[in-house]
């Protein structure tokens, strides 16, 4: 019996596993021919910010068939779970096709002519009674760089005004602000090599296993081959990730804080510092205390320079001195005894260690100042820049490095690292442009939350959100809801299917998606990948970066849009390049990208990559005989800040007497606007559910699946319990995800964020629990 | 029918157990267990969605610590299927 073309197709599967476990295999003859009128295109894929490459196979205008790309050094050609959602995320039986305008409460189709018309005759009419800063864009770090790129120009170049935003603010702010305040240059030292090289690895309140898959099995690959290699997760919930640690550490929620500095306490008592290190390249500095929580409208906090005192070494020592462990341990719940062997494991010289991080330190009410003690430990062991031992924050979308802080949409940046406030840099800015440099306001705009108080004041009129779903993410949601529900402020949404965004809209508008569109991703590890489009949108669909430029046109702002329809994602990237080269992040010609599997950055006069950045064997910018230079950082010198501990906003108490944390699981990514979709993930796990401890339950009489309500000061809602499911929050503590669109969760969670990062807290604030 | 080509990796000494018992399975058929623990497995079904139910039971098997998708073909799909 001869072999038929789905024993071929079969045979293929096989192969490309085998492959991607590096066993060499021949394909049976049969198997191309199987794969015959297949095309065949790399591209990053849509979900999360590790940045995996997959090559997708398309036959018939249609995407057939997917693979993890054998060639991409991310993934090395195997995909997590979500990898089986990447093209009917695009497939949905809902997907939005047409634009929509509100007539009352209806949603009634129009031309895109009529809605981009009636866009701009409402932005133009706010402008010209409010002034510009009565309008505003919120998007995403899913945009592609160059629509990011279209965005800043048009909001910051063109109408005048810095209310511009990106949804990163809500992952990746506070890393974004450490990094600035400690190296002078955003993003990384360090990348995904680490991981394979390092023996070492400490997380700090992230469940990497199901946020991270790709990386965390680059990991564990890196265990499994080398019996040295310790793990050590530091949370507050026993998760996946937990399975495959050496060593599980309970933390209070906020203890990180404290935990952090009763470290480093330990490495200053103990003399276990590297002091040439800290001699060369490190200086100390006191920030501002004492922070408010952001929780009232227009609460103003800085930390600018006359806020800021160097230290001596000393001093720095002399303030250290108050956090023991036994104070660390009283504030953390972590053992003195522990504290004292983790800043054995930090300082041992035969060990190299790394830190890995994301939202549980981001999404934190003094976030940044938990980046700064992560990096304060790096910096005073020196255990930083070298392969295989450096801290990592790992981000949470596929763009949020490249676009959201490359380009830099948030409200106070500009490209390459970039302010609006500095007058040299809107020079740079405008000259690149084309435009007045007075044009682009030295004030910076509203950064996110105050973005949408600001419609429930009444101050912002217009504001048009692309590729992000707020009114589900934001937290303290009612008011925001509300605020638009009442229709204080004109709302525009684009994007590809209806959510609970789309919903409060006044206008929608279709966009194109993924291999839709061409486009540019920018990843964790600074690695800039480009696809091309692959099949055409459905409907009317159109890209966002389009919807951008035809409303520019209709602003009378065509003039800074002048790049030719064929080239035009080309034409974006080379103007955008100009504002890289000799930043310390240059980027390629785009022409390169095309080629490749990305390209870290800063990429070198002769086209190759930067793996390590700061070191003088990889670097471009560090010459022979320096070692390790922080370029970016004022006078080369890198800063250890001194940040004591600040309780959060809203602790448990006996009214609310349990911590509420929020998060994501492997199967679902964000909002679930594009896994929600997909009937098998939602059957997989059906909606949120509600983790208690075993014990907490037991005591509150309350079974696995019983009905559960879930009460804070703002809101209230029905989960079913999980209990002894795939993690255990700790005792005190219950932990829900966001994904549910039938469940709004962030109704419950506190708007309290960081003073410095302005960055919301979504993983601490007080509920009571009781069964429903 | 969809067809995906998947890497589960296991703890070392629980690799072969683990084939034998998706040899079992309907729909996943073993191709190889790797001496580190790894498992080249083909796993189809009438939909992505059994593909994924499939999948899911996979990743809560004690010993299996992940399953990754090397590769996934759905050409034979019709678009409601999708």
């Amino acid at each position: 019996m001869g072999l038929t073309r789905r024993d071929f197709i079969k045979a293929s599967a096989a192969a490309a596993a085998f492959a991607a476990v590096g066993v060499p295999v021949v394909r049976p003859k049969g198997v191309d021919a199987a794969e015959t009128g297949i095309t065949w295109g790399k591209a990053p894929c849509r979900y999360c910010g590790v940045g995996c490459s997959v090559l997708v196979g398309v036959k018939g205008g249609k995407i057939v068939s997917t693979k993890g790309d054998p060639a991409g050094p991310v993934n090395k050609g195997l995909n997590c779970i979500k990898g089986y959602f990447l093209s009917k995320a695009l497939y949905g039986k809902d997907r939005l096709t047409k634009p929509l305008i509100r007539k009352g409460n209806k949603m009634v189709e129009a031309s895109w002519d009529e809605a981009l018309n009636l866009i701009a005759s409402k932005y133009g009419k706010a402008i010209a009674e409010h002034g510009p800063d009565s309008v505003a864009m919120y998007g995403s770090g899913q945009w592609t760089v160059q629509e990011g790129y279209a965005a800043s120009k048009l909001m910051k170049g063109g109408i005048g005004t810095n209310n511009l935003e990106p949804n990163a603010r809500l992952c990746m702010a506070s890393a974004v602000v450490a990094f600035m305040n400690t190296f002078g240059s955003d993003e990384p030292m360090g990348c995904y090599d680490d991981l394979d090289l390092g023996d070492t690895y400490i997380l700090w309140g992230a469940n990497m296993a199901e946020a991270h898959p790709v990386l965390f099995s680059r990991l564990i690959d890196n265990k499994l081959k080398h019996p040295k290699v310790r793990l050590i997760d530091i949370a507050t919930r026993r998760t996946r990730t937990t399975k495959m640690a050496d060593e599980y550490i309970a933390m209070r929620p906020q203890g990180d804080l404290a935990a952090l500095n009763a470290i480093i306490h330990v490495i200053l008592r103990d003399k276990l510092y590297d002091g040439a290190f800290i001699k060369q390249h490190v200086s100390f500095k006191r920030g501002k205390e004492n922070a408010p929580y952001g929780l009232k409208d227009k609460e103003a906090f800085n930390e600018t320079p006359a806020d800021v005192k160097n230290l001596s070494f000393d001093e720095y020592k002399e303030l250290m001195k108050k956090f023991t462990p036994q104070w660390g341990e009283k504030i953390s719940g972590i053992p003195a005894k522990k504290i004292e062997e983790l800043a054995l494991v930090y300082t041992d010289k035969s060990r190299k260690v790394n830190s890995l991080w994301t939202m549980g330190v981001n999404q934190h009410s003094r976030g940044v100042w938990v980046n700064n003690l992560i990096y304060n430990l790096h910096l005073l062991t020196g255990k930083i820049c070298k392969p295989g031992e450096n801290p990592l924050s790992l981000t949470g979308q596929p763009s949020a490095c490249g676009t959201a802080r490359e380009v830099g949409t948030f409200a106070h940046r500009l490209p390459s690292d970039m302010v609006v406030m500095n007058e040299a840099h809107r020079k740079k800015t405008a000259g690149i442009w084309g435009i007045d440099p007075n044009k682009i306001p030295a004030k910076v705009g509203l950064h996110t939350m105050e973005m949408f108080r600001a419609i429930d004041r009444n101050e912002l009129k217009c504001i048009w959100i692309q590729c992000t779903n707020p009114f589900q993410s934001l937290p303290n949601l009612s008011r925001l809801r509300k605020a638009a529900e009442a229709r204080k402020a004109f709302i525009v949404v684009s994007d590809i299917y209806p959510t609970r965004s789309t919903e409060l809209a006044d206008v929608i508008l279709p966009s194109a998606s993924w291999v839709e569109k061409e486009g540019v991703f920018g990843n964790t590890e600074r690695r800039t990948q480009q696809w091309f489009k692959m099949i055409d949108a459905p409907g009317q669909a159109k890209e966002d970066v389009w919807q951008l430029i035809e409303f520019a046109k209709r602003m009378g702002l065509g003039h800074l849009f002048p790049y030719s329809e064929k080239g035009l994602h080309r034409e974006i990237w080379e103007e955008y390049r100009k504002f890289t080269i000799g930043s310390g992040k240059d980027l390629a010609p785009y022409e390169a990208y095309t080629k490749v599997r990305g390209l870290r950055w800063p990429v070198k006069p002769d086209g190759k990559e930067t793996r390590w950045r700061y070191t003088e064997a990889d670097d471009p910018y560090v010459k022979k005989g320096e070692g390790i230079k922080f370029y970016k950082a004022p006078g080369n010198k890198v800063n250890v800040w001194f940040r004591p501990y600040e309780p959060p906003a809203e602790s448990p108490d006996k009214d609310y007497p349990f911590w509420f944390c929020t998060g994501r699981l492997l199967e679902h990514w964000h909002t679930g606007t594009m896994t929600g979709r997909v009937p098998e993930l939602k059957r997989a796990v059906s909606g949120a559910t509600i983790e208690l401890h075993p014990e907490d339950a037991k005591r509150l009489g309350i079974r696995n699946r019983d009905q559960v309500r879930i009460t804070s000061r703002r809101g209230s809602i029905v989960l079913p319990a999980e209990i002894n499911g795939r993690s255990t929050p700790e005792k005190g503590n219950v932990f829900t995800t966001f994904f549910d669109e039938t469940k709004l969760i962030n109704e419950l969670c506190i708007d309290a964020f960081d003073p410095l990062s302005k960055e919301p807290d979504f993983k601490k604030c007080a509920v009571k629990v009781k069964k429903a | 029918m969809p067809v995906s080509g998947i890497v589960l990796t296991c703890t070392a000494t629980s690799a072969e157990g683990i084939a034998l018992q998706l040899a079992e399975l309907d729909g996943v058929e073993v191709h190889g267990v790797l001496p580190d623990g790894k498992i080249v497995a083909v796993v189809e079904a009438d939909t992505v969605d059994g593909e994924v139910a499939v999948v899911t039971g996979l990743q809560e098997m004690e010993g299996v610590i992940s399953v990754q998708l090397a590769y996934h073909n759905f050409e034979e799909l019709e678009a409601e299927q999708l």
